[in-house]
């Protein structure tokens, strides 16, 4: 594990020189930046990186799949990663680390196909130095944990299921301890100076665009993917595509999800008193349908009635999206640029 | 061909108008933008007709000579049909459309026999992944009965297309097409395409893995279809066409779909989805032309329609170049920093994957550069996603500088097709 490490003080090293030079910057982040940097990116993913260590030391204590402890500590570090999921530029997309934390949709269940895989060949990788890094990002991550801890499948083999636990659970918090140092101590500067020689964004409006983009992508996905999958369609609904269904997390996740994109609607809203008003309004009773819902895994798609509360909730996204999006995208004056969701 | 020159030579003049510091006007950047695209279509036409000859070869006289040649014909539709697909994000006519000649990944159980052992068969996310038309001339699909006994291009795009609404129930198209003339790459990640015998497609008792009658008129009706969908979208972009019309109706939308259709590509789809996951999850069916082992040339072309877009120029299967006004003109007058990084990226983009085209060329085949702990492979799969990001945010540069910003939130555009415009 500790190669891992290295590799990225090493990439981080050239990113954090800015912090030592004169500030010479064009453009003065606006005050909106600043808070979501500090109040909602910052304090997001310490708290991931919290929880992924405490989840890697449950994990040496107690490595069985059935054992509560550990399943509690899984569901809180994946509760935290939920929350900062939308968050996808910087340090999250260095050395692919958002893909090694969480591979899904998985719409070719590739990630059991893995797992299985390295169970048949006992595959002494997952214990080798840096051998996870190298490991398919399908086989590692919150995702595959959940296969560990909840599929029966996957714990009749003590000894490996226990060698993996470990391992992915240490993988996993040296991921977001990275993601985390890094925003702490270099890119919370290179985006706080755009134009800057090292900072990726030539001006303001490029930081602006890249969190206004944060916001659409979060909302987006879990309208289409987290809420859109397990719909299906009326004639052909889809419950087992439900997210994190295994653990009974997928109303939960969108619950979380909702949550963390309402304070950064919030933040992106500032200073435009009515447009926080309209924002708080539109979040509050997504939020508030989606907890109504008491459907842990969407298995009521199958059921008409309950299936329409799935949809209304969806169609409340999609008209944050469609309205408060534009509104926030028009006070910042940046349009919704390209994101990874984009093509299939 | 000969009217082809007449056009190329007309753009040509209308070009030299344009230089001398004024910028060309939306118009004559949409038209020059239109224009290539009916070349490119046009070229995927001829290469789709040379195929469906060649696959009517095999059929008449199975060889493996007839075989192979049907396999190289393959290979060079794909060479402009891959240049078409930066039209397809950015025009919501192409993209509804792209599915039934483009679609990937896919179940090809759901088509022919394939290896019990490797394969995933039926599974949570597809019932239907080993269907086996061609050993199965009548089964039920999702409660309805499908008679198959006369496998047509009808039955292909009606009743197996998206069978059960599953987007891997891939029934038509180039990579089912593909997978009938390759089968199965069962090499994993060691170099070698599938290996498809030539008796696969053999009548009487020279017939392998059954149903040879069967095979042969899957393929067939597969060709044909193909052919007649590229024939479809030839005519969306001619003089009158719907896509030609669509694109150029508002100035504005105009630009923003050659940039939509840019980026969305760029980033999303080759630098993500076909790329990037491949590698992450070191599999060697995460290829795009998995069962050809031709993926290499795919990317590559990809990424030089991107840099058509932008330059408005396209060299022809034939070798001319058909050009005009185009983007780059048009920013440079405003903004000539922009313009040469907008270039130099697309440059750097088209250089990576070509040196990933020529390590693939040289025998270093994509399977294996997917493989795990394969650092070199990796470097050169890499190469080519990070140019891609990167120009990305040149494209989204180019956005701005155009003034197209909050575009995506006007119009109908947004509202119509979300996926294409919106994001």
């Amino acid at each position: 594990m500790l190669k891992p490490l290295l590799t990225a003080t090493l990439i981080a090293l050239p990113l954090s020189l800015p912090l030592t030079l004169p500030a010479t910057a064009q453009d003065l982040p606006p005050p909106v930046v600043e808070t979501a940097v500090r109040d909602h990116i910052l304090p997001g993913f310490s708290a991931l990186a919290g929880s992924s260590a405490r989840l890697a030391q449950v994990a040496e204590t107690d490595c069985t799949g059935q054992a509560e402890t550990l399943r509690n500590a899984w569901g809180a570090a994946f509760d935290d990663w939920i929350r900062v999921s939308h968050l996808r530029f910087g340090p999250t997309e260095m050395e692919n680390r958002a893909f090694a934390l969480a591979y899904w949709p998985d719409s070719r269940g590739t990630t059991p196909k893995t797992l299985t895989k390295l169970f048949a060949d006992h595959d002494p990788i997952i214990t080798s130095p840096d051998g996870m890094g190298s490991v398919s990002v399908a086989a590692r991550g919150f995702y595959a944990l959940e296969f560990l801890l909840y599929d029966p499948k996957f714990q009749t083999d003590a000894g490996y299921a226990c060698a993996l636990t470990r391992a992915l659970t240490a993988d996993i918090a040296a991921t977001t301890s990275a993601i985390s140092r890094d925003w702490t101590e270099s890119y919370t500067a290179l985006i706080l100076t755009p134009g800057s020689e090292y900072s990726p964004y030539h001006s303001t409006d490029e930081v602006k665009q890249e969190l206004f983009k944060a916001l659409a992508m979060g909302l987006q996905f879990t309208s289409d993917t987290r809420l859109g999958r397990p719909l299906g369609t009326f004639e052909r609904p889809r419950p087992t595509r439900a997210e994190a269904w295994r653990s009974g997390r997928s109303q939960h996740n969108v619950i979380l999800s909702l949550q963390a994109l309402r304070q950064l609607a919030l933040i992106l809203a500032e200073g435009d008193a009515n447009l926080v008003s309209d924002v708080e309004q539109a979040f509050d009773t997504a939020i508030q349908q989606a907890t109504a819902l008491d459907d842990p895994i969407f298995a009521g798609v199958e059921d008409p009635s309950k299936r329409l509360k799935v949809e209304i909730l969806q169609q409340t996204i999609d008209l944050i999206r469609e309205q408060q999006l534009a509104n926030i995208g028009n006070k910042l004056g940046v349009a919704a640029g390209f994101n990874a969701l984009d093509g299939d | 061909m000969k009217r082809f020159f007449l056009t190329s030579s007309a753009l040509a003049l209308s070009l030299t108008a344009t230089t001398g510091h004024a910028a060309p006007t939306a118009k004559e950047v949409l038209d020059t933008y239109a224009t290539i695209a009916v070349a490119k279509f046009q070229d995927s036409l001829t290469t789709g007709q040379a195929l469906q000859a060649a696959v009517d070869a095999l059929i008449a006289a199975p060889s493996d000579a007839t075989l192979t040649a049907a396999r190289s014909a393959w290979k060079a539709a794909r060479v402009p049909y891959q240049q078409t697909e930066v039209y397809r994000f950015g025009n919501a006519i192409v993209d509804d459309w792209e599915g039934k000649v483009n679609a990937w990944p896919l179940d090809e159980g759901l088509i022919d026999y394939v290896d019990d052992g490797s394969y995933i068969g039926p599974s949570d996310e597809n019932e239907y992944a080993a269907l086996n038309v061609v050993a199965t001339p009548k089964f039920s699909l999702g409660g309805t009965e499908i008679d198959a006994s006369e496998i047509t291009p009808t039955l292909l795009e009606t009743a197996l297309q998206e069978a059960d609404g599953v987007e891997t129930n891939v029934a038509t198209g180039y990579h089912a097409i593909e997978f009938l003339l390759w089968g199965q790459d069962l090499n994993g990640h060691a170099a070698g395409a599938g290996d498809r015998p030539w008796t696969d497609f053999a009548q009487g008792s020279d017939c392998t893995n059954g149903n040879c009658d069967r095979r042969a008129a899957y393929l067939k009706a597969a060709t044909d279809l193909l052919v007649s969908d590229l024939e479809f979208m030839v005519a969306q972009w001619a003089d009158g066409g719907d896509a030609r019309t669509t694109l150029m109706a508002d100035d504005k939308a105009g630009l923003s779909a050659i940039l939509t259709g840019m980026g969305s590509l760029s980033y999303g789809e080759l630098a993500g989805e076909r790329m990037r996951l491949g590698l992450l999850l070191n599999d060697p069916e995460e290829e795009h032309d998995c069962f050809s082992d031709n993926t290499h040339n795919s990317h590559y072309y990809d990424g030089k329609g991107i840099q058509d877009a932008y330059l408005g120029s396209y060299t022809r299967v034939d070798g001319t170049v058909v050009s005009g006004a185009s983007l780059s003109q048009m920013v440079a007058v405003g903004n000539p920093a922009l313009d040469a990084e907008m270039k130099a990226k697309l440059d750097t983009t088209v250089q990576a994957l070509g040196a990933l085209k020529a390590a693939a060329d040289n025998g270093f085949a994509y399977d294996q550069m997917l493989e795990r702990g394969n650092a070199q492979g990796e470097a050169l799969i890499m190469g080519g996603v990070n140019g891609l990001i990167d120009q990305t945010k040149s494209i989204e540069r180019v956005v701005a500088a155009l003034g197209l910003d909050g575009l995506a939130f006007e119009g109908s555009d947004s509202l119509d097709n979300p996926g294409a415009v919106f994001e």
